[in-house]
């Protein structure tokens, strides 16, 4: 059976794992490859926020569900002011 | 073409990567200050760099860690989420307050209070166990594999958590700390939540947290990608090794080691402080 924790374990591991896999790749061959393979990193906890939300809507959790819109907010706008 | 100086480096960081991860993991602290520490102190990386290799370094381990922590179900979720949504809300407050705060008195302050915690750490052998009472929503178990039991555990004094998670948000920018020295020793000493679940839980924030940041330093051009490489590989294998030692210890050890590490953080914010370190 897929469970929400499930899923978002394995979109974790996949995550971490593709940044690993083209950052090595990139130490090697050329800095472009290992540029994407930090920026799939930097993702992930992004990723992993919305799947959280996503989980809590699942579960007609609303008020979770607006917590984690909320930290996505944040997080997106605190990054793009430069104030986190 | 890279150097043989630019591999020894990229072996350097791989191999104190897979210590910083164990440990980040482990205790739920990402493991970025002691990254930091070792990019600067022991191969003389500029500050911004040593900053922007060791935000990467702790969503690698919280995110690999987080895997296992989350299908595990040692992670409580909801918690994480009412604590993060502080957490950002201090981080974006704290930046504003920064302009116009004495941040080495701040880190002195901060260096005494995690001996506090340290010492209360090691002192109160019972006041991290478990308690059923409590936030009902908030609520979580889950198996001790060391213990051989499903633990059951409430949430207590939710307020001061969440104003702690506020001020751990809001100083982490300014101290150059992970809010996770603060949240965790908070989730299990006052909260009463049980080490393992802080941890797992602490994990899940402090990913979230540094990844706002290193979305910065990434704009920035400041991450050095090559060295992204050694970095990730060695925190990776670190926090998978990490997330054994947390299920396989006994909560008491785990207590312990934190208050150790809290006690080792006093020192690094008093020298910061004095500025000794700077980063």
């Amino acid at each position: 059976m897929v469970t929400v924790e499930g899923l978002i374990s394995w979109v974790l591991r996949a995550g971490v794992l593709t940044g690993a896999a083209l950052a090595s790749v990139g130490y090697f061959a050329s800095s472009e490859v290992a540029w994407i393979g930090v920026l799939a990193l930097i993702l992930t906890p992004f990723l992993r926020v919305m799947m959280a939300g996503i989980y809590f809507l699942m579960k007609r959790d609303l008020a979770y569900f607006g917590l984690a819109a909320y930290v996505i907010m944040m997080l997106v706008i605190g990054s793009f002011l430069h104030m986190i | 073409m890279l150097g043989l100086e630019q591999h020894l480096v990229a072996l350097a960081i791989l191999l104190f990567g897979v210590f910083a991860g164990s440990l980040g993991a482990m205790l739920g602290l990402g493991g970025g200050v002691l990254m930091i520490i070792f990019l600067l102190l022991a191969l003389n990386i500029p500050a911004h760099q040593a900053v922007a290799l060791s935000l990467i370094a702790v969503i690698a381990s919280s995110s690999t860690a987080g895997s296992v922590y989350i299908k595990d179900r040692m992670t409580n979720l909801r918690l994480a989420m009412v604590l993060e949504a502080f957490t950002v809300t201090g981080a974006v407050l704290g930046a504003f307050l920064a302009l116009s705060l004495p941040v080495s008195a701040i880190q002195a302050m901060l260096g005494c209070v995690l001996f506090y915690t340290s010492a209360t750490m090691l002192k109160g052998r019972r006041s991290g166990e478990p308690g059923c009472e409590g936030e009902g929503a908030l609520r979580g178990e889950f198996y001790d594999e060391q213990a051989c039991a499903t633990v059951k555990y409430g949430v207590k004094n939710l307020k001061l958590g969440v104003a702690a998670s506020l001020v751990a948000g809001a100083v982490s920018g300014m101290v150059g700390i992970g809010g996770g020295v603060i949240k965790v020793p908070i989730m299990n000493i006052v909260m009463k939540i049980p080490i393992k679940a802080a941890a797992a839980t602490s994990n899940f924030m402090v990913g979230v947290t540094a990844a706002a940041s290193a979305a910065v330093y990434f704009q920035g051009g400041l991450v050095d990608v090559q060295l992204a490489a050694p970095t990730v590989l060695g925190i990776m294998v670190g926090a998978y090794v990490g997330t054994r030692l947390l299920a396989k210890s006994r909560s008491e050890v785990l207590r312990r080691i934190l208050a150790t590490v809290l006690a080792f953080f006093g020192v690094v914010l008093l020298l910061k402080a004095g500025g000794v370190l700077a980063w």
